[in-house]
């Protein structure tokens, strides 16, 4: 069993407000703290693990004082780039060339390995002769090969005429080497044909070509050229889709479709014939009809005769692109001779802002090859973390050793933990923490959180601290040396320790032991950890404007406006023992 | 809309009586304008005001289909969608939890300890609903989509969060609940201006260029066969003889084939739970990759195609698997196992390997009268559906047979299905009744002139005639039988027969056709900017719910109502602010 490290996990008051279906005011959080005894956060509950993030994963809106989750977060999008060549692609490519890198990056299609352009040198006909001309012929071809795992674009059957824009080159070559024609040509091939020999000679080479040359890409532009063309057709009137919508006969063409057909007499109307007439369906595989060839047995033979290792994985087939280029649509990426190189998915940096008041809460440099951030108001700096240790008082191997990470939790035994939170902001913080007494779920182990009410002093300058050392001497330290020495001094209602900016209480759990009914029940997933909801309550003062918070304590105190944030957190304490 | 449509009234208004005071006297009208002006061009501004939301309209729709299993993402208009996120049980995880990444994972320890009972817990992390909404935690569903949603956005559509209007493609048979709780989420949390519905039947049959097809989805819960007429969806049926059992059947057949002291001895197996010796990544894995479908042992016969020949040969391969040549017997699939005990690789005969698909949609070996209705075979259930349909329509649905969904790239599987379709209506031509009595009723001289009225029925059951011929007759018979019922010249009929091509059209024989999918359908349908099912306003939803919407059958009737007054066609439709939920709001 995998160690477990004490961990906290928040949650994101946006979620709260979503899943009870509540109106937004749980924005203020004392909404919220009305129900906290009524339900209790379960940690377990399946839906739990969709608002729960580390605390290094929110993000403050200082103007709302509230956490931003990155579900309650609006996004804006600064660069687009490509994470292997680091080029920077304009947001207009995105649209027309797609989500991937169309330069020459490509991830390997059997390992994620980033592939590169190798020329694979012809095998030399006359290696006695050196001619230097020889090496400028145009018969030198180039490769993708994975330096990881040594897959080269040959075992696919495909070479390259150019070491560079390898993108485009790929397009036009399909697996095994035969070359097919992109959109734009076939665009332009059917253009010429009608130029040439009119609609007979261009009906007659689309059915020649349809066979080998139909996939999933020509079938739908084909469709889509089709459909255009019917619902330009005057005759055609009303579109031949509205019977799509009008479910409901709500429609005007609907109705007046259903009047005309109801009343007799008028319908030789011209009109009508010309609104009636409905969009005829695709007859040839120029206008995007494809008949299915069932036959599969030539790939049920291929797949006889190769070995298991010859088939594609489901994670590969899932990391391809959709090829356009393949075709037949069914069973298409099943071999490893049927995949491609991977181009690599483009990613973005992002500005985000809070949804309700519009300020931009984190903001990255816009150049690609920096890391740095103009803005970025993590919630760590805002609200207090909180830090485990297991406290082993009673411990054989010495007084307050500190506990082996990974330990189980003997059930039954009450075990003490120390929670050390951590005030970031220069404020003075008044924090009031609440648990429910029985830890929700299967096994409820017992809580009691001995000091819920505390105060943490301010983030103050470090050099303060050093002043004020000598008369903490007198009540942090000594506290912490009479704990340790004497046998048990865990007081209810008392701080354990406390220091500049932070202050460590106790929380005694006794553990649930985990007595299955034999053969009925099995333990689920990690429902061994024990975990403890706690609600964290804090209270500041801040300044008036409430706009800066980090430059508040020197000034002026009659403008201090109360402030407070309430929100669920999850203490994960460590694995309790089976058996 | 409202705001905008008003405001540009409270502006048309005063216009006329404006222009006709300029007319009169300009001078006096100088004086009286002021206060016209001002409340002609306050309008302004909100229309300014309200014509960014109608420039972001215009934006690329985005389209999304939710599957069992996947979430397909990508603009309308594209041929294919740009991203696909799978539901699996590491979407399930916290954010920062990064144990799929540790070393245990990857070799499934987690797995080894764990012991699972029971197909639901196997396969639900996998998926993101369960059709049976009794045990459903819908807000569950609402989660798992929106962080599918979440990462599609970011990962493949590299968009940012402004608000888009969304077109969804769901089954048709998605539970109400569901499709609310997937809606709630999209509102809330995406904040679409509008969202519309389109039902992937009816997509597929659009993505195929045909207006009226017989789908056969082979799905993961479940297998549904859809027939669609002039693009409304007519009749559905469906079996749970899909890629669940798939993989099920492929997990029982592997761990038969599991060296005894691979398997986890729990010793507490009941007949009702069923343990899983193997992961389900594993099984499905394998039933992807390498399990394939034998082909139909008639189908050289019923397949009328030119690729009649290599078909015969394969069959002498591969499918008679009692004449199997030695080096077919002999020929084994090996297959490494990473999820049982400790790594190992089995051996199993290549047939074997057509077992689960054999088991899970067919399962030949029992009769007819075995099955439930939800588990028939595929072939049964794709002829009981044609069966159903009038004769016009199943005319048309049956050479328009488009197969789709994950399964329906088991090698074989279609032409297998196809093959013992065309097989059974061979055998039965188009009557229900089947069974000794009804064969001797058949028989029976006596009581044949009483049935005398369905000639072209019972003819072809009874004579073994070649399938081309009882094509032809079938056809025959079926297009007679429907020109009696017509009195006259039908108007609908001619109606029609107005919109079709002078080609004609191919109907009354078995043909398959490829769509280029439900999504690519959907795409297709809103580039045209086709109405769709439904369409669902953000503040309607937010306000109502889906008890806003109206049923369908009560919007007939109202403006049905309307439209009998003169000009209430027009006003019907102009003071149109129902909405419906298509087909889901049905039940």
């Amino acid at each position: 069993m995998a160690p477990l490290n004490p961990y906290t996990y928040i949650q994101c008051p946006c979620s709260d407000s979503a899943s009870l279906g509540r109106p937004s005011d749980a924005t203020s959080p004392t909404s919220a703290d009305g129900d906290e005894e009524d339900n209790a956060f379960d940690p377990r509950a399946p839906r739990a693990n969709f608002s729960l993030y580390p605390l290094e994963y929110l993000l403050y809106c200082e103007d709302c004082h509230q956490i931003r989750c990155p579900r309650c977060i609006t996004e804006e999008i600064a660069t687009y780039f490509c994470p292997s060549c680091l080029f920077e692609v304009p947001s207009s490519n995105l649209k027309s060339e797609g989500n991937r890198c169309t330069r020459s990056c490509f991830q390997c299609p059997i390992c994620i390995g980033p592939l590169s352009v190798t020329s694979i040198e012809a095998p030399p006909s006359d290696p006695s002769l050196l001619v230097p001309d020889r090496a400028g012929t145009p018969h030198t071809t180039y490769s993708l090969i994975c330096s990881y795992c040594s897959w080269s674009s040959t075992e696919i059957g495909i070479q390259f005429d150019k070491p560079n824009s390898i993108h485009a080159q790929l397009a036009k070559i399909r697996n095994g080497g035969a070359s097919r024609l992109t959109a734009k040509e076939r665009k332009e091939r059917r253009k010429e044909l009608s130029h040439r020999g009119g609609e007979a000679a261009l009906a007659a080479s689309s059915e020649a070509a349809a066979g080998q040359d139909m996939d999933l890409e020509t079938q739908f532009a084909n469709l889509k050229l089709f459909y255009n063309s019917q619902l330009a057709d005057p005759n055609a009137g009303d579109n031949g889709f509205s019977s799509l919508g009008d479910l409901g006969f709500s429609s005007p063409s609907s109705l007046s479709r259903i009047m005309n057909l109801y009343t007799g007499g008028k319908l030789h109307d011209p009109r009508a014939k010309s609104k009636l007439g409905a969009m005829r369906e695709a007859i040839t595989a120029d206008e995007g009809l494809l008949e299915t060839d069932l036959d599969e047995s030539s790939l049920i033979t291929q797949l006889h005769q190769s070995d298991f290792l010859d088939t594609a994985s489901s994670t590969q087939i899932c990391s391809q692109p959709p090829n356009l280029g393949e075709t037949y649509i069914y069973g298409a990426a099943r071999f490893n001779s049927s995949l491609r190189p991977v181009p690599y998915l483009l990613r973005t940096k992002r500005s985000k802002r809070c949804p309700v008041c519009r300020h931009i809460i984190s903001k990255p440099e816009a150049k690609v090859q920096t890391t740095r951030f103009r803005i970025r108001l993590v919630a760590g700096s805002y609200i207090p973390s909180i830090t485990i240790r297991r406290l082993n008082l009673p411990g054989p191997n010495g007084p307050a050793a500190p506990a082996i990470l990974g330990d189980l939790l003997e059930p039954l035994k009450p075990v003490h933990f120390v929670l050390t939170f951590k005030n970031p902001i220069f404020e003075s913080l008044k924090v009031t923490l609440g648990a429910p007494a029985k830890t929700p779920g299967r096994f409820p182990s017992k809580v009691t959180v001995l000091c819920p009410q505390f105060d943490i002093d301010a983030n103050t300058d470090v050099w303060d601290e050093a002043l004020k050392e000598n008369d903490r001497e007198s009540s942090g330290r000594s506290r912490r040396r009479a704990g340790t020495e004497s046998q048990f001094q865990v007081e209810v209602g008392k701080i354990w320790e406390r220091g500049r900016n932070w202050v460590s209480i106790i929380v005694e759990v006794v553990p649930a032991s985990l007595k299955l009914e034999p053969g009925r029940d099995v333990l689920k997933q990690d429902e061994d950890v024990l975990e403890i909801p706690m609600f964290v309550r804090i209270e500041w003062e801040a300044e008036g404007g409430g706009d800066d918070a980090a430059s508040g304590t020197g000034r002026d105190k009659d403008q201090k406006e109360k402030k407070e944030l309430a929100y669920w957190c999850v203490l994960g304490l460590g694995r309790i023992k089976q058996g | 809309m409202s705001g905008l449509g008003s405001g540009s009234g409270a502006g048309t208004t005063p216009l006329p009586h404006r222009s006709v005071a300029n007319i009169r006297s300009p001078h006096t009208s100088g004086n009286t304008n002021p206060s016209t002006p001002s409340s002609s061009s306050r309008p302004v501004p909100t229309s300014s005001f309200g014509s960014p939301s109608s420039l972001r309209a215009d934006e690329d729709i985005l389209i999304l289909e939710l599957g069992s299993r996947k979430l397909q993402i990508g603009f309308a208009g594209d041929a294919c969608p740009r991203g696909t996120v799978w539901f699996t049980p590491s979407q399930l995880r916290r954010v920062g939890d990064f144990r799929d990444w540790s070393s245990e994972s990857k070799t499934n320890v987690d797995w080894k300890t764990k012991k699972v009972t029971g197909e639901k817990w196997w396969t639900r992390d996998h998926e993101l609903w369960e059709y049976d909404v009794r045990e459903v935690d819908l807000g569950l569903i609402g989660d798992k989509v929106e962080r599918a949603l979440r990462e599609a956005l970011t990962k493949y559509m590299l968009i940012d969060s402004r608000p888009r209007r969304m077109a969804c493609v769901l089954p048709s048979s998605l539970p109400l609940p569901m499709l609310s709780a997937v809606l709630d989420s999209l509102f809330t949390r995406f904040q679409p201006p509008t969202i519309s519905l389109f039902s992937s039947p009816v997509a597929l049959t659009v993505g195929a260029g045909v207006r009226s097809a017989l789908i056969v989805d082979l799905g993961w819960r479940e297998t549904v066969v859809t027939s669609v007429y002039e693009f409304r969806e007519v009749n559905t049926k469906r079996s749970v003889r899909g890629g669940r059992l798939l993989v099920e059947q492929t997990h029982k057949l592997l761990a038969r084939h599991l060296p005894e002291n691979q398997k986890k001895k729990e010793g507490t197996t009941s007949e009702d739970t069923q343990d899983y010796d193997l992961s389900f990544e594993e099984c499905n894995d394998i039933a992807t990759r390498m399990v394939w479908c034998k082909p139909h042992l008639s189908s050289p016969k019923a397949h009328k195609s030119k690729e009649g020949l290599p078909t015969l040969h394969e069959q002498d391969e591969s499918d008679s698997t009692e004449a199997e040549s030695p080096t077919e017997a002999s020929k084994t699939a090996r297959i490494p196992l990473q999820s049982c005990r400790s790594p190992t690789t089995i051996e199993l005969p290549w047939a074997a390997l057509a077992e689960p698909s054999e088991n899970a949609f067919f399962d030949s070996q029992y009769s007819e009268s075995s099955f439930d209705d939800h588990e028939l075979p595929l072939p049964l259930l794709v002829y009981r559906s044609l069966l159903q349909l009038p004769l016009d329509v199943r005319a048309l649905c049956m050479s328009r047979i488009i197969f789709t969904g994950g399964c329906a790239s088991v090698l074989g599987l279609r032409g297998r299905i196809f093959g013992e379709v065309s097989k059974l209506i061979e055998e039965r031509g188009w009557d229900g009744v089947q069974g000794k009595g009804a064969d001797q009723m058949r028989a029976n001289p006596k009581l044949q002139g009483k049935r005398g009225s369905r000639p072209a029925v019972s003819g072809p059951t009874g004579v073994t005639s070649p399938p081309e011929a009882v094509g032809g007759q079938e056809q025959d018979g079926v297009w007679h039988d429907a020109a009696n019922t017509a009195h006259e010249a039908c108007p609908v009929e001619e109606q029609l027969a107005r919109g079709q091509d002078k080609r004609p059209r191919v109907q009354g024989k078995m043909r398959a056709i490829e769509s280029v999918g439900a999504w690519s359908g959907a795409s297709l349908i809103a580039h045209l900017k086709a109405a769709p099912i439904s369409t669902i306003e953000r503040e309607v939803w937010l306000q109502y719910g889906a008890a806003g919407a109206s049923k369908p059958s009560e919007v007939d009737q109202k403006s049905a109502r309307q439209s009998f007054g003169p000009g209430g066609l027009i006003r019907g439709s102009a003071a149109n602010n129902s909405w419906t939920l298509g087909v889901w709001g049905v039940n």
